[in-house]
């Protein structure tokens, strides 16, 4: 039963260095952005990722897909767009005389949307069904998206003259959130070198096929989360519901989330059990998101981020006690 | 080789030694307290039926507390037969002296001892071992427990035998017995585990060696039963007399030498008056009843002091070799301030649970979910690191998880890293990952643990050590 379990931890472990392996020949140095988006992809979750323009959020998302071998869908988020444009419409085809479904972006494996927050606050509602029951709702007609299905969105958090916030309703539909971050001298370097001939992403391929991810998916969900390492994720998100600095906490979805982010970082690292670590690591991309900091704690300047790994550090971690 | 078979020879083999020992015990209590009017053999039989009748009771449907009791009830069946065929065979079925003969002997406990509470006794004890067999985990560490534990038992009823000048009879056959079912069970037990020579490649070559084995020493001990016979004692005996007499005659000679001394005369005793009891003393005089009390109130006193004074024995006993160890270059003693305490405490407060039965209808045959050894031993190793650390100034924070401390931990002794690493990556899988660790890697992890605590030793006055 061990040896089984360990060639099953195996073989995703495989599967996501290749996948890495895949996407940093276009992002230079974002190995841990990378390892996050493959986590979110591993247990049906969606990625927001936060960043300022120029860094490479679009390029991710799109090579992410290029490497999945999945269907491919943009969504590019403006204030005029529609939600018809985004789920698709029913028209009346005349040839036919019949009402026809007309699928709009949405219906892809993998849907970038890009800039989420310059949709109006009416677009962005559309989503919410499309992320949490993985299917859409057009004129009394409900279509399932096909499997697997990852919405990447980015925002940028510095531009907000024409953005609408995003509702807490639809943060708390993204699993984690992620930033890319300025890259290194060295890295930035390479990255001059590698697009100057050509732009890498049009030479990649997938490695991943649909079915493949699918069963993987799956797999990952048999991972060990022992019972302490439970109560430990429990603690954390329960810690932050009653935090001075903080107006909203965890929801039950997000410690769902952080439990389930957990055992696919561990089969993505080639451990068939999850530990504290694990936890710990994603309690900020996980959680931050979702809560919403007080005004002093804003005035003060500290940042969600900054409460979340306050708080990951006065939970106790489940070690053996010294008696 | 089935599985059902295999465990069907360790079931015996345990049936065997515990029997052997069961048999030597009942001999000498039959002989000593019993009247000799007992049959050993007789009784003997219930602790296999328990055995049976508790593992057929195991496959029914029934509450924990039904299955107890359905158990017990069959035990006093079995109990009251065997008194009934034992001592009242002549008596009819229906007659009332011999189901009345158990509580009697109960109730006559502080004046006499009757068979009949050696056949309650023994039988309520063999019904236990045998219940306790048909739920117990059969593997090499059960094995080799019930052989020391037999060995033991063994010994002290030989010991006894001997002291209280008791002849057990066929004690050579039932020693050999003994080694045949311990050699035979825990062979096989240890085959079973994986581990052994006896799953490898040359499993032919040694199991024969092993046959060859324990055929050499039955014959051993065969020939020794053979040589020493009561003749060949008896003549040893008398040899060591005649030395002895030898020496004192010596002694003798040697006194015969110096002159004897005149012996003073006494001057003579002085008669007692007769004194007759007074009304007062008369009236309060103790009652038989009460001085009964009494006297076993000061039996548990001279126990009570006795346990006591080989407790603060024991305790010098530790302290002298503490003190001696601590000396040794390369030794470590390690003191566990309060665990003989805490031992006995738990001990005591489990008697007392059980005897109020509290604890009884819930657990009522339950297996208790004892942690496994290899988990316990890891665990208890990554404690003691734990403990180390703190008195050394580094404790573990409450946030930080294994991996992080064992940064801080490299810090302190960088030599050490690799062995910080490896209980710490041993502790990580057995304690998140529920892994069990194999023999190889346990021992690993002891010689890093051993590693990390003799280079401690050598920083003691480095880092300040806890002494």
């Amino acid at each position: 039963m061990d040896k089984v379990v360990k060639e099953v931890s195996q073989e995703i472990k495989g599967a996501a260095d290749r996948l890495t392996s895949n996407v940093s020949k276009v992002i230079v140095g974002k190995k841990e952005t990378v390892e996050l988006v493959l986590v979110a992809l591993l247990c049906e979750g969606h990625v927001l990722i936060e960043d300022v323009p120029g860094i490479g959020k679009t390029m991710l998302a799109k090579a992410v897909a290029r490497s999945l071998g999945c269907s491919f869908k943009r969504i590019q988020c403006t204030p005029d767009l529609l939600p018809s444009d985004v789920t698709g419409i029913q028209y009346f085809n005349q040839k036919a005389s019949e009402f026809e479904f007309r699928p709009g972006p949405i219906m892809a494996n993998i849907v970038l949307v890009d800039e989420i927050n310059r949709a109006t606050p009416r677009t962005q509602s559309c989503l919410l069904e499309c992320m949490q029951e993985q299917q859409v709702t057009v004129d009394l007609e409900t279509v399932s998206l096909p499997r697997p299905f990852l919405i990447i969105a980015t925002q940028n958090p510095v531009e907000l003259e024409g953005t609408f916030p995003l509702p807490e309703a639809q943060l708390d539909r993204f699993l984690l959130r992620v930033g890319l971050g300025y890259p290194t001298e060295d890295d930035e370097g390479e990255i001059l070198s590698r697009f100057q001939q050509e732009n890498p992403l049009d030479n990649l391929t997938s490695v991943i096929e649909a079915e493949e991810l699918l069963e993987i998916q799956k797999l990952c969900r048999q991972v060990y989360v022992e019972s302490s390492i439970r109560s430990y994720a429990v603690a954390i998100a329960r810690a932050t519901r009653s935090h001075k600095d903080i107006r909203l906490g965890a929801s039950p979805r997000a410690s769902l989330g952080l439990h389930l982010a957990s055992q696919a970082l561990a089969a993505i690292r080639g451990r068939n059990y999850v530990i504290p670590d694990d936890i710990k690591y994603l309690a900020v991309p996980t959680l931050a998101h979702r809560l919403i900091a007080k005004t002093e704690a804003h005035l003060r300047g500290r940042s969600v981020g900054e409460i979340v790994s306050e708080i990951v550090s006065t939970v106790s971690v489940p070690v053996e006690e010294q008696r | 080789m089935k599985l059902g078979w295999q465990k069907g020879v360790l079931y015996v083999a345990i049936i065997g030694m515990e029997g052997c020992w069961l048999y030597a015990l009942m001999a000498l209590l039959n002989k000593e307290v019993g009247g000799a009017c007992l049959s050993v053999h007789g009784m003997l039989i219930v602790y296999p039926l328990a055995f049976v009748f508790n593992m057929l009771l195991q496959h029914l449907r029934c509450p924990k507390a039904c299955i107890w009791g359905v158990s017990w009830l069959a035990w006093a069946l079995s109990m009251l037969l065997i008194v009934k065929v034992q001592l009242f065979g002549d008596l009819p079925l229906l007659d009332s002296a011999w189901l009345l003969s158990v509580p009697r002997s109960i109730a006559e406990v502080i004046y006499t001892f009757r068979p009949e509470l050696l056949i309650l006794l023994g039988t309520g004890v063999m019904w236990w071992l045998g219940r306790r067999l048909s739920y117990l985990k059969v593997d090499f560490g059960a094995l080799v427990s019930e052989f020391q534990f037999g060995l033991l038992i063994l010994l002290i009823a030989f010991f006894a035998a001997s002291q209280l000048r008791v002849e057990l009879g066929s004690s050579v056959p039932m020693v050999l017995t003994f080694f045949l079912f311990a050699l035979l069970g825990i062979s096989i037990a240890h085959a079973l585990e994986g581990t052994s020579w006896l799953s490898g490649l040359y499993q032919g070559h040694w199991s024969g060696l092993l046959l060859i084995t324990i055929s050499l020493v039955l014959l051993l001990g065969l020939l020794i039963s053979a040589v020493v016979t009561p003749g060949f004692l008896q003549l040893a005996v008398a040899a060591l007399k005649w030395f002895v007499g030898l020496i004192l005659k010596l002694i003798a000679l040697i006194a015969s030498l110096f002159p004897e001394p005149e012996p003073a005369e006494l001057p003579p005793a002085t008669p007692m008056p007769e004194m007759e009891p007074s009304e007062v003393f008369k009236m309060w005089t103790v009652p038989e009843s009460v001085r009964s009390g009494l006297r076993i109130g000061f039996y548990v006193l001279w126990l009570g002091l006795i346990v006591v004074a080989l407790w603060r024995i024991s305790s010098d006993i530790f302290g002298w070799l503490r003190r001696k160890l601590a000396g040794m270059a390369g030794a470590e003693f390690e003191s566990l301030p309060g665990a003989f305490r805490a031992d006995v405490l738990g001990w005591l407060k489990r008697i007392c649970l059980r005897l109020l039965g509290l604890r009884l209808p819930i657990h009522l045959g339950a297996r208790t979910r004892a942690m496994l050894p290899e988990i316990a031993s890891v665990r208890q190793i990554y404690r003691q690191l734990l403990r180390w650390a703190t008195a050394a100034g580094w404790p573990r924070h409450i946030s930080q998880t294994p991996y992080e401390y064992l940064h801080a931990l490299a810090q302190l002794m960088p030599e050490a890293q690799g062995d910080l690493d490896l209980i710490t990556e041993q502790y990580v899988r057995t304690r998140y990952g529920a892994l069990l660790l194999t023999e190889d890697e346990l021992y690993q992890l002891r010689q890093s643990w051993r590693n990390v605590s003799q280079n401690k030793l050598r920083k003691r006055g480095k880092y300040k050590w806890i002494k």
